[in-house]
């Protein structure tokens, strides 16, 4: 899809702040391409460390001091072992710290989640390995951890052997009390995905990007349930009251029509809505249009899309890089984060950070936008903001994909 | 909306926001009479950092020589000027301008521009302008008013005042009053055009301006906090009066609705403009509201008081209407809701 002639990206990069406030810009050493994980711990000394993940090999995870949004400090930042690697998922959750390891292969080391003592934020003391590699395996992709005792991730395992060598990790569920010596309690995988189903493998998408679990989110106010993103196999409402024996309770899709990869839920439970992204994976927006759903979740068992947030006019971004939904802020149930179910802030690669009012959620309306101007270095020549997450000061921290690093604001509106 | 799909942050008036304006584009309106200026008050804040970003709409061709190349009058078009800005000019059609410049923004034909400054011809009421907003739904929920800025020029302006009843009307519903040319006049006569000028509005404040200079931040800072210190009754000519209603305890909003149908329907005509900050019963922050004639903005809860009161103030600017009978209507309608 061209550009516009008379389009921002056409006449060159052109940043916009729209009800946003830019507090500070860190390129992280040099080391600014970015994941999606995200998590802010207060430290034993009083110090607010955010933990960041990287999008990929050299450095495994970066800890930066935001006590003062206006200064941040990196104090932490290491190495991954080898570069067929990446730790794109982290959570927080007291002074412990998981993260997640995926290969680039199967059957590389390491592939699983380690498990940190963060006490000290300069230095990070491992406690702990759950090995999830295997022949068919890459490890954990993404990982939820916010009561201290489950990691919900995504994952492979040594004894699944999948249907398709695309759909390889599924929803597993660990006990990481002791935290030295892991132990998996539960797992669910979509009927057909793993060799020995007695149901019919799915039906590949267009762009095939694999039936394959990616959120796993878990929350408080109902711990019998996992709001499981299957990328494209869509999304999954899972009754875990018997953690060893997770089930169904619902599925809802939009590909096809649409293309797929559906990336986090997040349930507003007081006001029976949920939200729904997709994750964008194709340069040149060819996978557009990839949107944030907000589905009419009052019975479960009966999820019914609503609306969407609106997005502009793709023609304008597709030039360069992704455009389209990817993460949002998830309301993680920690003390360290902003809780919400009026504003939706989310991440839309070149399209920058965008919030959006959900009072009305028939008619999400976009309230802010920050797209700042393209990092030195950026290989598409335009930010790729990848992810998103307000501390409970309601202070935002927005993350590039490949170069930019952090980015800290406050919402103006 | 709370009934189907509850929420314990919300208000029966939605997202409770941080200012009045939440996250609409802002807007100030810059009237004044033929000649008064502000055209050169609006160069020279285009021309500073805090003027980036701003389009630009001039409402109508005046008298006034427009010659500067700020202000281009060729086609209607949206022109991106040289310094950033957008200029739009039109000659009939605000709503239109309105609407064209968000649609070309979302198109990116136009820059990201981040505030709206309209400049009204010098014969214009700014009253119709004021309920274009209230009256459009779909530009309401993109722009906001946050100022009506009057411009009053020290060589001229008292005779306009005297012989002009737009003129008057223009200082009447301002929100800040700037007086200009002040180097060309005498003090004996700026000081008299400052008095009449308080004594037509002292809600408002008064700035002087020589050749345009002006804090550009008054060009464009909301006018809350200056509207907190509300004054007691004035008269301004024409029949017109300004008055503040004030109340200790909180309002049901049921009651304070009621009693505003009635006065609309008995006296929209005459109501120019009413703004209030409520303390509404079961409210935690207070809830703003706007009314212009007949038409009414939805009013917005914000999350926080600006000060300490914790009073209910709403002012009127009325034609002909007795601040007497406004406060017993009030009283007789929630003395009968309770």
């Amino acid at each position: 899809m061209p550009a516009n002639d008379k389009s921002p990206l056409s006449n060159g990069y052109q940043p916009v702040t729209w009800n946003f406030k830019l507090l500070a810009h860190d390129m992280l050493g040099g080391f600014g391409g970015m994941g999606e994980g995200m998590s802010v711990q207060i430290a034993p000394d009083g110090r607010r460390i955010i933990w960041l993940a990287h999008e990929s090999a050299p450095k495994n995870f970066t800890a930066v001091d935001v006590s003062d949004p206006r200064k941040p400090k990196v104090v932490c930042q290491t190495d991954l072992p080898h570069a067929n690697m990446r730790s794109n998922s982290l959570e927080t959750c007291g002074n412990m710290m998981a993260v997640a390891y995926q290969t680039s292969k199967k059957d590389l080391q390491p592939a699983g989640f380690e498990l940190f003592d963060i006490s000290k934020p300069e230095n990070p003391k491992s406690i702990g390995f759950f090995d999830c590699s295997g022949p068919h395996s890459r490890g954990v992709h993404q990982l939820w951890f916010c009561d201290g005792e489950y990691v919900h991730c995504a994952s492979g395992s040594r004894d699944f052997t999948p249907t398709n060598a695309l759909d390889d990790q599924f929803y597993r569920c660990v006990d990481v009390r002791n935290p030295s010596k892991p132990v998996e309690v539960g797992r669910w995988w979509m009927p057909g995905t793993r060799q020995g189903d007695n149901v019919m493998p799915p039906p590949r998408h267009t762009i095939d990007k694999g039936y394959r679990a990616h959120n796993t989110n878990v929350y408080p106010q109902r711990p019998d349930r996992c709001y499981l993103a299957y990328i494209d196999g869509g999304m999954f409402v899972l009754d875990i009251s018997d953690k060893a024996n997770p089930k169904k309770v619902s599925q809802w899709t939009n590909s096809p029509p649409y293309t797929g990869f559906m990336h986090t839920i997040v349930p507003l439970f007081d006001r029976g809505l949920m939200l729904v992204t997709d994750e964008s994976t194709e340069n040149n927006a060819k996978d557009w249009p990839k949107l944030v759903w907000i589905l009419d979740a009052r019975d479960e068992t009966n999820l019914v899309p609503i609306s969407t947030c609106p997005m502009p006019d793709p023609a304008i971004y597709a030039a360069a890089g992704r455009f389209g939904a990817h993460n949002i802020h998830e309301n993680v149930p920690l003390p360290t984060a902003w809780q919400s179910d009026q504003i939706v802030l989310g991440t839309f690669f070149n399209g920058g950070l965008r919030a959006y009012d959900i009072a009305n959620p028939y008619q999400p309306k976009e309230v802010g936008i920050f797209m700042p101007p393209a990092p030195p270095g950026a290989p598409t020549g335009t930010i790729q903001m990848n992810d998103v997450f307000v501390d409970e000061r309601a202070i935002v921290y927005a993350v590039d994909r490949h170069v930019g690093g952090l980015y800290i604001l406050e919402m103006d509106f | 909306m709370l009934d189907l799909f509850p929420s314990r942050e919300a208000s029966p008036f939605g997202r409770r926001l941080k200012r009045e304006r939440g996250a609409r584009i802002p807007v100030t309106v810059v009237t004044g009479f033929l000649g008064a200026g502000k055209t050169t008050l609006l160069r020279r804040f285009l021309a500073s950092p805090e003027g980036q970003g701003t389009a630009v709409i001039i409402n109508e061709f005046g008298a006034v020589g427009i010659d500067d190349v700020l202000v281009r009058d060729s086609t209607e078009e949206t022109v991106l000027l040289g310094n950033g800005c957008v200029c739009c000019i039109t000659r009939t059609d605000l709503q239109l301008a309105l609407r064209r410049l968000v649609f070309d923004r979302e198109r990116g034909l136009v820059p990201p521009f981040s505030r709206v400054v309209i400049e009204t011809s010098g014969l214009a009421d700014p009253g119709p302008i004021l309920q274009t907003f209230s009256t459009d739904r779909a530009l309401g929920g993109e722009f906001h008013i946050d100022v009506v800025l009057t411009v009053v020029d020290a060589v001229n302006g008292e005779a306009a005042l005297e012989g002009m009843p737009e003129a008057r009307k223009q200082a009447i519903l301002a929100d800040r009053l700037v007086i200009s040319k002040t180097d060309l006049a005498s003090p004996a006569a700026v000081d008299r055009l400052t008095q009449r000028l308080q004594q037509l509005n002292p809600r408002a404040a008064i700035d002087v301006a020589v050749a345009g200079a002006l804090d550009p931040h008054r060009i464009i800072e909301p006018v809350t906090g200056e509207r907190s210190s509300f004054v007691a009754e004035a008269e301004h000519g024409d029949g017109i009066a300004s008055f503040v209603i004030e109340q200790q305890t909180p309002i049901a909003w049921p009651a304070f609705a009621r009693a505003m149908d009635t006065l609309i329907a008995l006296r929209g005509n005459d109501l120019l403009r009413v703004k209030g900050i409520l303390n509404v019963a079961g409210c935690r922050g207070p809830v703003v509201v706007q009314y212009v004639q007949h038409f009414g903005h939805p009013p917005v809860e914000l999350e926080a008081w600006p000060d300490a009161n914790r009073a209910s103030r709403i002012v009127f600017i009325a034609r002909s209407i007795p601040e007497r009978q406004v406060r017993d209507l009030f009283a007789a309608v929630q003395a009968l809701a309770k």
